[in-house]
């Protein structure tokens, strides 16, 4: 269980890229159910200049869908315990901007002292989630959108993660 | 048609038992309560000729582009005062930190180089603990007319202002009193002025704002000098804001808007002015 994961995008203008950032990923990994699940407030992505950000809430629809969210499964369960670093698949559902696409993510799962480090990255088109690139004048914002989160996952009971995060 | 109804019931069962399971499984979904300043008390870093206490963030380059022309009143052989010629600034602000930014720019009038910086000691949270943003700003000019021979310190000028302000709602109130030092004057005019900066914004929606600023002097004030008052509408295109305004005061800055202002806003005596901001994000 995570409520301080980091989460990260980068997206792509001509001649610039610029990353937007959140230290709120809040999730969990259900081992004994195989579920994962993790949402993002997106009021609490941050790209640097607060009117950037104020333009991607807007192009977000964060007001009436304020999180994006991931639940789905691993394809084959990895071994918690394993201080090595495995390459887990994961099969699921994302949803933001309220419309939802199965997706099959690639990432990296590995125990240590503290809990288990999940990694993941992929990429998304905002075409698929109805999410119109923004765009000044004579450029816009690239369509694909890479998405990066890493998060440490500390130990919770079932209970206490579904009841109180 | 039977066997695919039957086929399709059940289907949209199980989907619906295993949605079920799935949303029951998931954590529940908390908005995140972040103590973080309310954003655009002011559009801008500067409301016509005044600093604001909007500041940039860290890494944030800030390029300002000011003009202010001739008095609307000297009619239409004039073109309303675009012939007359303007009084541009240009400059760059840097922000070392998203309390502290250091800026430089230079305009027509006297040729005048400033450089200036302001820090936010305090900013106005959107959960009400900290009620008013509070920031400083100070200012050197430096008077860089060639053949006029003058000691390097008899062209320097100071400021230092104070800035407290509030948003409520879509209204954000300002209070500036402020201090302005001058090297050097002509005879009968004080070294130093004190005046008081008091400017308001109104947003009309996302990309309008009307914004206004008035700045009396307060005690002895230079001969023949008055108070200035700008009216401006404010837009947000998405990369640039714009502030297209009429004002009294030609000049920028406000030790020299205090110092040289000698028109009244109200009797007419105002001119076109427009005030052009782009952020260039030099940090990711």
């Amino acid at each position: 269980m995570t409520n301080s994961g980091h989460a990260e995008f980068t997206s792509r203008v001509p001649l610039h890229t610029f990353t937007g950032e959140s230290g709120y990923l809040t999730g969990m990994i259900d081992y004994e159910e195989n579920i994962i699940d993790f949402y993002l407030d997106l009021n609490t992505l941050r790209t640097g200049i607060d009117r950037r950000d104020r333009d991607m809430f807007r192009t977000l629809n964060v007001d009436e869908y304020p999180f994006a969210e991931f639940t789905g499964e691993f394809e084959t369960l990895p071994d918690l315990q394993s201080a090595e670093k495995q390459f887990v698949v994961v099969v699921g559902e994302f949803t933001v901007n309220g419309v939802t696409q199965n997706l099959i993510i690639e990432g990296s799962i590995q125990s240590d002292e503290n809990g288990i480090v999940l990694a993941a990255n992929w990429n998304l088109l905002l075409k698929d989630y109805e999410i119109e690139p923004p765009g000044i004048l004579f450029y816009r914002v690239n369509d694909e959108v890479n998405i990066h989160v890493k998060a440490l996952l500390k130990p919770q009971k079932r209970e206490e993660s579904l009841n109180n995060n | 048609m039977k066997t695919k109804s039957l086929f399709g019931i059940i289907a949209s069962i199980t989907s619906l038992i295993l949605f079920q399971d799935i949303t029951q499984a998931q954590l529940p979904r908390e908005r995140v309560q972040i103590d973080e300043p309310v954003e655009n008390v002011f559009w801008a870093t500067t409301n016509i000729g005044i600093s604001t206490v909007r500041n940039l963030s860290a890494s944030n380059l800030n390029t300002t582009i000011v003009h202010t022309f001739g008095p609307v009143n000297s009619g239409i052989d004039q073109f309303f005062g675009l012939d007359d010629g303007a009084n541009t600034r240009i400059g760059i602000d840097y922000g070392i930190s998203d309390r502290l930014s250091i800026g430089i720019g230079r305009m027509t009038f006297n040729k005048i180089v400033d450089i200036r910086g302001k820090y936010n000691f305090l900013r106005q949270s959107t959960n009400g603990n900290r009620p008013i943003d509070l920031a400083v700003k100070t200012s050197a000019g430096i008077n860089t007319t060639s053949g006029i021979e003058l000691e390097f310190s008899d062209r320097l000028s100071f400021l230092l202002s104070a800035m407290a302000a509030r948003k409520f709602n879509r209204f954000s109130l300002q209070l500036t009193p402020m201090f302005a030092h001058f090297n050097l004057v002509a005879d009968g005019n004080p070294n130093r002025l004190f005046g008081l900066g008091i400017l308001f914004n109104y947003e009309l929606n996302d990309r309008f704002s009307v914004s206004s600023e008035y700045l009396p002097v307060i005690g002895k004030r230079n001969s023949g000098t008055r108070d200035a008052l700008g009216v401006a509408l404010n837009i947000d295109t998405g990369g640039h804001i714009f502030q297209l305004f009429f004002t009294s005061s030609q000049w920028h800055g406000e030790q020299f808007i205090m110092a040289n202002n000698r028109d009244r806003f109200l009797e007419g005596d105002f001119r076109f002015g427009f005030n052009i901001y782009r952020v260039f994000g030099l940090g990711r």
